[in-house]
């Protein structure tokens, strides 16, 4: 596979706090990563260094072949990165076809989006992608009034009507249902492929239904890579995880 | 552009949310045919100026998140653009070389300064009047937003710049009047036409650009850039991770705003018949946003309205014996009552009333099949 994603020597510390320290992670285009490891092991950090919300103090980022590391996040996402928050991020006192519609950011100029046809050719578009996260019937709803499972469908529709070559998700299942939860491994392992997909999950059973490979992260640096069953017989994880009843229960 | 009524189709019930627009509109243009009172048609025309500035920060403030307290520097510059051009036409008695400005000459000012010198083209004023405010702005937006400032010290910021202009004004009496301001004008002749301040002409001048600001302010929202603008007032951050450079549009509809504004400044120096250093002031900058807030600042109509209303109830009773020393503790007390019971301020109130109306006429009829669902936040 070719080194579609790279990340080289990064490190990161917040108030003396070392958050990340020289991780070295690749991931191959199309695939569809597992980042997982306990409290603190710098998950998060390394999807922010990914998408420019924090900057990296040693290293580089590169995406195909493209170094992100010195560039603006409006900047990186037109590279085509595209990014899930933990907490659901969507744009409240927007519809739920307006949330979409500002996500399908195919030319984010100012000038460009000044003209009036530029909102009519989306529409079918985004009907289309409210029936894939469910929310068809919501379209004209406030996203204020969503709930919490739905806004999490929200913000991944979003993620997929940006349409981004590579998508950050950071925990999409948190406060899901298993219904949900399901539902969304489906999709994942549908946009698989056409997009690489980096995912941050502590729900194993998910990363198990939709992983191929695991990354494993601890204190800062990446500890283990692997298929699940690799990773969860690897002698460094189970140390990593004493005492917290092993990888399944993190 | 035509609009479709179905919420599944093209922008959904675009008529709907123009109609109220339009009939204010017709008002406003209607209202001398019944008011045949120049005095108080000039009055009008007064509250309709700031209605127009209203409008303008209703467009930064409501729909950008941006609360531009110095809103009044935009429309200050535009009153000062059509004051000088405006200035240059008269027939002063005390002119000096070339139509000297009476107040250069008292001021020993013995030539016209460079920056008067285009004024003499009517042309370049009535554009200035409108760009020179958006370029201040768009100049201060990109040291602002670049660096990422938001909240109350974008506030600050506006705030105290327009104090600064302020002060600079009326410390350069011998260039700009100073504390007196510009007076003693000529009246502004277009196309043959005289706009005497309390002329029919300068009231359907007036309507005119009401008409035409709203209608830009409404175009501007219902574009993908407006819709852009409200999602940064939302969550400004998050718009970055769609590739939108943030910034670039805070900037924008900052300089809208301001253009707008200064168009509300040069129909004010018409109305009024003089332009002053007060136009730019802390007290007429801070009652816009008492009004935007008391008509609603998500509502173009609503803080045009808003501004009309309680611009209008101000002058009623400042003017009454009875609240003459009071009149500004009523206000008060409105804006705050608003602020605590009416936080999407009387457009929301009419809005939520509108809906309650639609609701049950619903429930009584039980139709099938999808009847228009009302969006949030745009009357």
């Amino acid at each position: 596979m070719t080194r579609h994603l790279h990340l080289r020597d990064i490190s990161v510390s917040f108030n003396g706090f070392k958050a990340l320290d020289g991780l070295n992670m690749s991931v191959g285009k199309g695939e569809l990563r597992c980042l997982i490891g306990p409290n603190g092991a710098g998950k998060t950090t390394a999807l922010d260094i990914i998408c420019g919300k924090v900057k990296p103090s040693a290293g580089s980022v590169s995406f195909d072949g493209v170094t992100l590391e010195d560039m603006e996040e409006h900047q990186i996402a037109r590279v085509g990165v595209g990014r899930k928050f933990q907490v659901p991020s969507v744009f409240r006192d927007l519809t739920v076809a307006e949330n979409l519609e500002v996500a399908r950011a195919r030319r984010p100029g100012v000038w460009a989006n000044l003209r009036w046809d530029a909102r009519r050719a989306g529409r079918e578009d985004i009907e289309r992608l409210a029936q894939l996260v469910g929310l068809a019937e919501q379209l004209e709803q406030s996203a204020a009034h969503l709930s919490h499972g739905q806004t999490q469908w929200l913000e991944i529709g979003m993620l997929v009507a940006q349409d981004a070559e590579l998508i950050l998700m950071d925990e999409p299942t948190a406060g899901m249902t298993a219904h949900e939860t399901r539902k969304t491994a489906e999709l994942f392992v549908r946009l698989k492929g056409r997009h690489t997909l980096v995912v941050v999950e502590h729900d194993m059973g998910f990363v198990k239904a939709i992983g191929d490979v695991i990354s494993v992260m601890h204190l800062g640096q990446l500890l283990a890579e692997g298929t699940a069953a690799e990773v969860e017989a690897h002698p460094d994880v189970r140390r990593a995880y004493l005492g917290s009843g092993g990888i399944t229960n993190a | 552009m035509t609009s479709k009524t179905s919420p599944h189709n093209g922008i959904p019930q675009l008529s709907a949310q123009i109609a109220p627009l339009l009939l204010v509109c017709a008002l406003v243009f209607a209202l001398p045919l019944i008011l045949n009172n120049d005095f108080l048609l000039n009055k009008i025309a007064r509250y309709l100026v700031l209605g127009i500035l209203t409008v303008s920060l209703a467009l930064s403030w409501g729909y950008g998140g941006i609360l531009n307290l110095g809103q009044a520097m935009s429309f200050g510059i535009g009153s000062y653009a059509m004051a000088m051009a405006l200035k240059l036409k008269t027939i002063p008695v005390h002119t000096g070389s070339g139509g000297l400005p009476d107040f250069m000459v008292w001021n020993n000012v013995a030539q016209l300064p460079w920056f008067w010198m285009p004024f003499k083209s009517l042309g370049f004023a009535l554009v200035a009047g409108v760009l020179a405010p958006a370029l201040v702005a768009a100049a201060l937006g990109w040291f602002v937003f670049r660096s990422r400032v938001t909240g109350v010290y974008v506030s600050i910021i506006t705030l105290a710049t327009m104090v600064v202009l302020n002060l600079v004004i009326i410390d350069q009496q011998s260039y700009t009047g100073g504390f007196n301001g510009i007076t003693d004008l000529a009246q502004l002749e277009l196309f043959g036409v005289a706009f005497d301040a309390y002329g029919r002409a300068t009231y359907y001048l007036v309507a005119g650009c009401v008409m035409l600001s709203l209608l830009v302010a409404f175009a501007f929202t219902h574009t993908k850039a407006g819709l852009v603008v409200q999602a940064i007032r939302d969550h400004e951050s998050r718009v970055r991770y769609f590739g939108y450079d943030v910034a670039a549009y805070q900037i924008f509809v900052f300089a809208l705003s301001a253009a707008i504004a200064g168009l509300a400044g040069m129909l004010y120096t018409i109305v009024m018949e003089f332009a002053s250093p007060t136009f730019l002031g802390v007290q007429i900058s801070l009652s816009v946003v008492v009004w935007c807030a008391v008509g609603g600042r998500q509502s173009l109509v609503g803080a045009f309205l808003g501004a009309v209303l309680v611009a209008g109830m101000q002058g009623a009773l400042s003017e009454s014996a009875a609240f003459l020393e009071t009149w500004t503790l009523v206000m008060g007390a409105l804006f705050v009552l608003v602020v605590l019971f009416l936080p999407k301020g009387l457009a929301g109130l009419a809005q939520g009333v509108w809906r309650a109306i639609a609701q049950r006429r619903q429930a009584t009829q039980e139709v099938a099949g999808t009847v228009g669902q009302t969006r949030e936040g745009s009357a």
